[in-house]
């Protein structure tokens, strides 16, 4: 059976639905561009759900309390970093744009300070982070105020402990102690913190939650549980939980697979259509080609062939984890063009020797070289494309989870990258 | 028929199979064992299995426990778990594969039986209708329409009108059990104006053949039902409100690579035209007490199939029909809806606990939306999420999107209101 191509004609492709790509949309969606999104699950599946800017800087040192200031010294030290492409208050104001934009669609986050956040971890150690969800918010405060605390985990649940939590909590947090539950409804096996987020949308299982956590928290009035506050309008389940419940309640992020990453990605697919974005959900872009009169991007959802047309394209499409990046004996590639990776001279130098090196391995900063408009250029240093730019952490020239810029790289190249768009289209 | 002493279930190499099975560049191998698929899986923890557990196990050889776990039977092969992997790694294929090679005599027998009775007359009905028979039903229906319904003095249920555009099939439950359902369907194919005609052959829309993992079988459908829309010469065939007839069909012609001479076409699409062309003028004027409805996204035609396009549809439809203030969308939904449980035969296994421990995931998410109701176009879905209803204490109702669209109109008959609660109900009288 010959199958009907489908044809998508639009301004601007985004590729990739990771932080860059869903927050590219954003911008461009605000922009009044005509945008079509597509991409698979990548690493923001695997998200605490907390947005860094800077949480440290490359090659060691101490957290960052100020990273506004961290970003000056960037500047002066490694102006190749994708976070000196713009300036901090360009990426304030993508930050802001960001998180407003996910707080008007259900998802509250903190709006962007003037200092970092700190933040617990899965393990409950302790970082920095810029913006922080409205469900672990109030983790910060009772760290703050060291207020007498319970952190609860539940049977089954993999990924998350909370006497692990409080054995490493214990020296900066006096009163602190930790409880487990059966939850609701899943008495055996494995329990996974997506099942009982959903569970949790339903009045009968945060009542049985809210009776089964007053009881276990005795005199303690603060308690924090593993991130499972719903998957859809979180704010509201955690409301209505500390309603029933008469205590204050908190979220921890989880080990993967954990809903804060699921949170984004259901929000954000929902979303954007509504507000006129083209969604192509959970497929890859096959091949892209710049042609004279617009970019044609090949793919296939379970239905058939789709094409989509567009004039400008912002390749998003992360690293190793997400396909982005590819490594073969011969290097690394970019599969999807062939761009030119910057990356070290061999295979030899891809790691140093030591595993936990302050300074990072050498294949960590590895990526696409950019221009000022982020974008790629070729080996001759000149830009692929007019057409082309490219935003998150495929860029090179930084090491994302050594300084804790994963989502502020993400979101800072995705803001240039749509203002440089919106600069062309407009010529 | 069980033998006196069971054939042995042969053991299959998984790993190498699976080699044969992906397309070029896949692999299971590639598994970065995140656990996304289980974590989003509804049968995961049943018969203590889940897709990530079933990919590794396949990795580490461990075929013997992979070829004889009845979690196979468990698995709807909805495909959720590699909507969301990485990877897109779709453990459906292999799940099908262990299907298939489990022998007939160890299959759950409601799944055989059903396949046994499509292939039993030329009306590939899975309740083993014969032709004469539903020709019968048909016109003994439509008589006591026209008698009964003066409005309705003069409609139609053509069989097998030689070149009509549409080929309209339908559920064999209709005919067999719910005759009247029927009649809403013909009212809105004759309101739009619509040529159309059932086939005395190939009319029925269930193909479990299939999910018995029955490759040949599958095929021998397959093949009948196109040549009974050639036969009749029709332009579309029109799947009605039935979920995995269409998947069976279209994958089916996909998969034996078949040439058909038509187009393949869900009637959703064409309620959203038909509304949008003025030719069904539905409105929610009806909804006074503003009553809720949500609608469940059939995996077989949403996230195996169509995709976004038609999930869209459908919820133009729903909005149209009672409100767009009284429609509340499940969560998650389109393609990432969890399926109901009661896709991949698993109504049809006899594996009812397992079955309603999957679906405990569906009837949370109705829960959730605080719906009176749940409109979907599928019969399975239908079925099921009325048991999950009964079995966890839910008080919603299930409709179909006819009778919600004859309502809307008002030419909805005495005897067409079987799947109507008491408060709409009350709204006809
Ligand atoms: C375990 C873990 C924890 C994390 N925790 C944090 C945290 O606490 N704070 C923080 O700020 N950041 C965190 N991050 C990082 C954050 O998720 C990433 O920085 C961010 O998602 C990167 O965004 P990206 O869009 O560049 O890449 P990705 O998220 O990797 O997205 C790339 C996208 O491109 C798609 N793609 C690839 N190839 C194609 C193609 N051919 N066609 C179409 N699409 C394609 C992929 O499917 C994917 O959707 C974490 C990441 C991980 C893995
Ligand atoms: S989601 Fe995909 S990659 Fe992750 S464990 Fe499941 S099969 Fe493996
Ligand atoms: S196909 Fe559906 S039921 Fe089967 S493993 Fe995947 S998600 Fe689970």
């Amino acid at each position: 059976m010959t199958k009907e191509r489908r044809h998508v004609s639009c301004q601007l492709a985004v590729v990739g639905t990771g932080l860059a790509g869903f927050a590219a949309a954003v911008f461009a969606g605000n922009r009044a561009l005509d945008t079509a999104l597509t991409g698979n699950t990548g690493a923001l599946a695997y998200t605490t759900g907390y947005l860094d800017l800077l949480g440290a800087m490359d090659g060691g040192g101490p957290p960052l309390d100020d990273p506004w200031q961290a970003l000056q010294t960037l500047q002066a030290t490694q102006p190749e970093h994708p976070l000196c492409r713009l300036s901090p208050a360009s990426i304030h104001a993508a930050f802001t744009e960001f998180t407003s934009f996910l707080g008007s669609a259900g998802l509250n986050y903190s709006p962007p300070g003037r200092r970092n956040e700190t933040v617990l971890t899965p393990v409950g150690t302790l970082k920095k982070t810029l913006c922080v969800p409205s469900t672990m918010a109030p983790g910060t405060t009772a760290l703050t105020d060291k207020k007498p605390c319970l952190v609860v985990d539940f049977h089954g649940l993999k990924g998350f402990s909370a006497r692990q939590v409080v054995a490493n909590l214990g020296g900066s947090w006096p009163v602190l102690s930790a409880a487990r539950l059966v939850f609701p409804g899943m008495e055996h096996g494995e329990i996974y913190p997506e099942v009982m987020a959903r569970s949790l949308e339903t009045a009968a299982t945060r009542a049985h939650l809210a009776e089964l956590l007053r009881e276990v928290a005795g005199d303690v009035t603060t308690v924090g549980l593993p991130a499972i506050l719903g998957i859809h309008r979180p704010d509201r389940v955690r409301a209505e939980l500390e309603k029933l419940s008469g205590l204050r309640i908190f979220e921890i992020p989880t080990m993967p697979p954990a809903v804060p990453g699921i949170r984004l990605r259901e929000l954000l697919e929902q979303v954007l259509p509504q507000r006129g974005t083209t969604l192509i959900p959970q497929q890859k872009i096959k091949t892209l080609s710049f042609e004279k009169d617009a970019v044609r991007l090949d793919l296939a959802d379970n239905y058939g062939p789709i094409v989509i047309e567009a004039q400008a394209v912002i390749l998003a499409t992360g690293r190793f984890l997400s396909g982005g990046l590819a490594a073969d004996p011969n290097g690394i590639r970019e599969p999807l063009l062939d761009l030119p990776v910057s990356q070290p001279g061999s295979r030899a130098d891809w790691f140093r020797e030591g595993y936990t090196d302050r300074r990072g391995h050498p294949i960590n900063r590895a990526g696409l070289s950019v221009d000022d408009s982020c974008r790629p250029l070729t080996a001759e240093g000149r830009p692929f494309d007019r057409r082309l730019f490219c935003a998150g952490i495929i860029l090179a020239n930084q090491d994302w989870i050594r300084s804790r810029c994963g989502a502020g790289v993400a979101i800072a190249s995705a803001y240039r990258s749509v203002e440089q768009v919106r600069q062309l289209l407009g010529d | 028929m069980a033998a006196e002493t069971p054939t042995p279930i042969p053991i299959i190499n998984f790993k190498q199979q699976a080699l044969q099975l992906l397309p070029d560049g896949a692999s299971f191998d590639a598994c970065l064992t995140c656990g996304l698929c289980s974590s989003g899986c509804p049968a995961a923890g049943i018969e203590n299995m889940d897709p990530r557990k079933f990919i590794r196990m396949a990795m580490l050889g461990m075929n013997e426990t992979l070829s004889t776990t009845p979690w196979i039977w468990c698995c709807t092969m909805c495909r959720r778990c590699q909507h969301v992997c990485p990877m897109s790694i779709d453990i459906s294929q292999l799940v099908l594969l262990a299907r298939s090679n489990w022998p007939n005599d160890r299959k759950p027998a409601g799944i055989v039986r059903s396949c046994t009775l499509i292939r039993s007359t030329d009306s590939t009905s899975a309740m083993g209708l014969p032709p004469e028979d539903f020709v019968f039903v048909v016109n003994d229906v439509l008589d006591e329409v026209r008698a009964t319904q003066p409005a309705f003095a003069h409609l139609q249920a053509p069989i097998d009108k030689q070149g009509a555009h549409f080929f309209v099939n339908q559920n064999s439950r209709e005919p067999m059990s719910e005759p009247d359902e029927m009649v809403p369907l013909w009212k809105i194919l004759d309101l739009v104006g619509a040529d159309w005609t059932y086939s005395s052959k190939g009319w029925a829309a269930e193909n479990f053949c299939m999910f018995a993992g029955d490759e040949a079988a599958w095929y021998d459908v397959t093949r009948k039902r196109i040549e009974a829309v050639d036969d009749l010469g029709c332009s579309v065939w029109l799947n009605t409100e039935c979920g995995h007839s269409y998947y069976a069909l279209w994958n089916g012609i996909n998969r034996f690579d078949l040439d058909v001479g038509f187009r393949l076409e869900s009637l959703i699409t064409y309620y959203a035209r038909w509304i949008r062309e003025g030719k069904l003028p539905v409105n929610s004027d009806w909804n006074r007490r503003a009553i809720k409805f949500t609608v469940q996204d059939p995996c077989m035609i949403v996230r195996k199939a169509y995709g976004e396009s038609i999930a869209e549809d459908m919820r133009f439809v729903v909005r149209s029909l009672v409100g767009a203030d009284n429609f509340i969308d499940m969560q998650p939904n389109r393609s990432a809806n969890y399926c109901c449980g009661g896709g991949g035969g698993f109504l049809q296994a006899g594996m009812n606990e397992q079955r309603r421990s999957y679906g405990k995931r569906k009837f949370d998410q109705i829960q959730a939306t605080g719906a009176a109701y749940v409109l979907t176009p599928c019969h399975n879905c239908h079925s099921q999420m009325e048991d999950l209803a009964d079995a966890w204490h839910g008080d919603y109702h299930v409709v179909h999107f006819w009778t919600l669209i004859c309502l809307s109109l008002g030419i909805l008959g005495e005897n067409e209101r079987t799947y109507l609660g008491p408060d709409l109900l009350a709204l006809l009288d």
